[in-house]
């Protein structure tokens, strides 16, 4: 695997849980794990001009690419041959490439015959996956995974994930062969996507059939858990800790890097950590921004265990006349030069900037929490971090809150583009 | 800021830096309260507190150095209540440059269909209570934009529509300068807010005179020309502008209200304007339209899905620096941020215009720079009637150079 651009090291495991760091390395850059990364909307990191998140931070961002709202500018990509990241003005950034959209829910159904549905801006397109690599190809993605077929979620039937078990196999068992004879990709991460819904023997048998493969492959997705949008963030916990903890037991492959892909809360974040996954995704953080919520949860082992409020919603009234910043002693632009009062109204004017405040602001605060979250394992102390989340969100159900217009009008879109399909 | 606070020296001083030895065009020095403004300046307009989707700190690095606000949105919300508390505008948003308040009633009239002119005020009924009926008087607006604080101010004028003739255009410009001493009266700080009176008086070049001969005996700091840029002719629009600019003072600043197409900035440089706004720029790139000096370009467009290029090459901008047109292409329209991205470029088109004009005036090649400006804009053409008229009205003859 040497002649991947990008690789990946696993560093340190802890002692006290399957909590690992480690770390990505493209070039002279690196990307220490737990990693976040930037998931994006049309290859912009949503609402953030590239000026703009650089007031966030320097470093380079690690992007996850969706092909539902990408999959537009292929012939754009085509003509252009330098890839995704160059083309979105991240030259240097990484990519992660995956067919979905985390921040929105993705529409269900048409999984039949040999092909799997990419919603995109203009309706449905059914790729095999011939044509899937052939896309992936256009965009050049450091890291991307095969051809899947997750449409699962709790809820799903058993007839289901049995499909979608055999067709994700089969897509996947393509999609490789495909690959490796692939010369654009022949520098890019191959991931397989772990299907099963919270099934445990579906998610046994999943791993099963794909392990005489596993040798082709760089990483791993555990998929299938939700279908996208707000909805990643209420998955009740212990269910979704006891299927994962299984998966990864199953998978073993502990030298190789484990994704998540969604909305996941900052609880089930560590929760995750703890069981040995190591990359997710900031779409949480959008989530929590187009809903107008500031994340002040407090992840500071150092402070005499402060509780702050998880997170506040600006949209409420009771801001209009409050000139303090989000969170007292945040460093990020919004809290230094804006107050919630001015939030509010730009909320209540509907203008522009009031996403793109919340935006710097959650950003800021959630890279933070990923840097605390890195420290708490080098301390191999990840406990003590669950302990402090926990003792928060019992304050505030975050989850609840998140059932705002904008949930509603994801689902209104879902529901349109399968009209246009 | 209250009186004791206050400093010493006026709340405005403006100084001519450079004048073009053939037009009327002059660079100015503009020192207001916040900062000095290097004039001809163009202010982009931040409605309800913010240029939409553009952060202040972004506009800084832009170098803009004044913004507009509207009263007539500000004093709604957040409304005034808010605004004292938090000390006015300036703070509230997180701008530390200067900042210019319309009077409120060009929104009133053009926004509210129920808007009736008294000679007290601007009577309306409340948008969110159509059974209330509120008073916009001289005094009123004077207090709500001493409350926001902006360094420049505007009087309540008489707004009638462009394009109204007979005795009301007369009534409405006797009326501002009637209001224009209500206006001066109330104010209660004089010390740190500059009133401008504005010039009405609708085309007749004989209203104007009077009503520039009104005005300029107040003790006021700087003039607005206003009742243009609403529907009027052409010819009408730079005869106007040519008039109005003749007779006012040149020691003192001379805005022209609403004006900001690339070419109208030209040539009312050229006759001798020193302050222009209009939300143009920043509503044509929420739609996806991007300005250059050859003219704007549509980045919907399917011929820009293969450009590679940025918007502008020329341009200094954080957009394009980092995007092509292809890209832009892309989200425009559809991704939030393209919004954000494409404002950027063309407030930074805006300022970069003006401060182009500015060097050309102060290295005295201004006509020169006119001819280039038109030559790049009408490759090959005369630019439209109107254009030339004016030009030649200050001494810059357009012509179409052979083609070889």
């Amino acid at each position: 695997m040497s002649r991947k651009i990008m690789n990946f090291v696993t560093e340190k495991v802890c002692q006290n849980s399957s909590a690992k760091s480690g770390k990505f390395t493209k070039d002279s850059s690196s990307f220490p794990t737990p990693l976040l990364l930037q998931t994006t909307k049309g290859g912009s990191i949503p609402h953030l001009a590239k000026e703009v998140y650089e007031y966030v931070t320097t470093d380079q961002p690690f992007l996850q690419i969706s092909l539902s709202n990408t999959e537009q500018m292929r012939e754009s990509l085509d003509a252009f041959e330098k890839g995704i990241a160059k083309f979105v003005g991240f030259p240097s950034s990484p990519t992660f490439l995956v067919m979905k959209s985390p921040t929105e829910i993705s529409p269900s159904g048409f999984n039949e015959g040999g092909a799997s549905p990419l919603f995109g801006r203009k309706g449905k397109e059914l790729l095999t996956p011939e044509k899937y690599i052939k896309l992936v190809e256009v965009f050049q993605p450091d890291m991307y995974h095969s051809l899947p077929d997750s449409d699962t979620n709790i809820d799903s039937s058993k007839k289901r994930l049995r499909k979608s078990l055999i067709r994700n196999l089969d897509f996947f068992e393509n999609s490789l062969e495909i690959h490796k004879t692939s010369e654009r990709l022949s520098k890019s991460m191959f991931f397989a996507p772990i299907v099963g819904g919270f099934c445990k023997i579906t998610r046994t048998e999943c791993v099963k059939l794909m392990k005489p493969r596993f040798s082709d492959v760089d990483g791993f997705l555990i998929d299938g858990l939700h279908n996208n949008g707000a909805h990643a963030s209420k998955l009740e916990l212990s269910s979704l800790k006891e299927i994962v903890s299984h998966t990864i037991e199953e998978l073993g492959e502990k030298e190789k890097p484990k994704v998540m892909v969604g909305a996941y809360s900052p609880l089930a974040v560590l929760e995750m950590i703890k069981l040995g996954v190591d990359v997710f995704d900031s779409s949480y953080v959008y989530i929590a921004s187009k809903n107008f919520k500031a994340l002040t949860f407090n992840f500071d082992l150092n402070t005499e265990s402060k509780v702050n409020e998880f997170a506040l919603d600006l949209s409420d009234p009771k801001y209009k006349e409050d000139f303090s910043p989000l969170l007292d002693n945040c460093t990020c632009l919004t809290c230094t030069k804006h107050t919630k009062a001015y939030i509010n109204h730009l909320i209540v004017t509907k203008e522009l900037l009031a996403p793109i405040l919340l935006m710097i602001h959650n950003t800021k605060h959630y890279l933070n929490y990923f840097e605390a979250i890195r420290k708490s394992v080098q301390n191999d102390n990840i406990q003590e971090m669950i302990t402090l989340l926990e003792s928060q969100v019992a304050e505030q159900d975050i989850e609840d809150s998140f059932e705002g217009r904008n949930s509603e009008s994801d689902q209104v879109e879902a529901k349109k583009r399968k009209l246009a399909s | 800021m209250t009186a004791a606070t206050a400093t010493k020296a006026p709340p405005l001083a403006y100084q001519v830096m450079a004048k073009c030895s053939t037009t009327k065009a002059r660079v100015g020095n503009l020192v207001l309260p916040h900062s000095h403004v290097d004039t001809p300046v163009f202010m982009p307009v931040g409605t309800q507190g913010t240029l939409k989707g553009i952060l202040p700190d972004q506009l800084l690095t832009l170098n803009c150095q004044i913004l507009l606000g509207n009263t007539y949105h500000l004093g709604l919300r957040p409304g005034t209540e808010v605004l004292k508390k938090v000390g006015g505008l300036h703070k509230f948003m997180g701008w530390p440059r200067n900042i210019l308040t319309d009077s409120g009633g060009f929104q009133m009239v053009s926004l509210l269909d129920l808007a009736e002119i008294t000679e007290e005020g601007v009577k309306f009924r409340s948008p969110y209570d159509e059974s209330n009926e509120c008073m916009l008087t001289p005094e009123h607006s004077i207090q709500i934009q001493n409350v926001i604080g902006a360094d420049i101010i505007m009087q309540l004028d008489d707004v009638v529509k462009t394009t109204t003739t007979g005795p009301r255009v007369e009534e409405a410009m006797h009326r501002t300068i009637r209001w224009i001493d209500r206006c001066l009266e109330a104010n209660e700080r004089d010390h740190d807010q500059n009133i401008f009176p504005i010039v009405q008086g609708g085309l007749n070049p004989e209203l104007r005179k009077q009503c520039v001969a009104e005005l300029t005996k107040r003790a006021v700091r700087g003039f607005a020309v206003g009742g243009l840029s609403g529907g009027e002719s052409k010819d009408d629009f730079w005869k106007t502008v040519h008039v109005c600019t003749d007779l006012l003072p040149d020691d003192k600043p001379r805005y022209l209200m609403g004006v900001g197409f690339a070419e109208d900035l030209v040539v009312c440089v050229a006759l001798g304007i020193d302050m222009f706004d209009c939300v143009f720029p920043t509503r044509t790139a929420r739609f996806g339209c991007a300005l250059l000096h050859s003219g704007q370009i549509n980045l919907k467009n399917k011929q820009f899905e293969k450009d590679f290029r940025p918007i502008d090459e020329d341009c200094t901008c954080s957009t394009c620096t980092t995007y092509t047109r292809a890209y832009l292409h892309n989200i425009a329209t559809v991704e939030s941020v393209s919004s954000s991205l494409i404002s950027i470029h063309n407030v930074a088109y805006q300022l970069r215009l003006m401060r182009e004009m500015r060097e050309a005036i102060h290295k005295n090649c201004f006509p020169d720079y006119v001819r280039g400006f038109f030559k790049t804009l009408y490759p090959g053409e005369l630019p439209p009637g109107w254009v030339c008229d004016a030009l030649k009205a200050v001494g810059i003859e357009l012509t179409v150079e052979n083609k070889s």
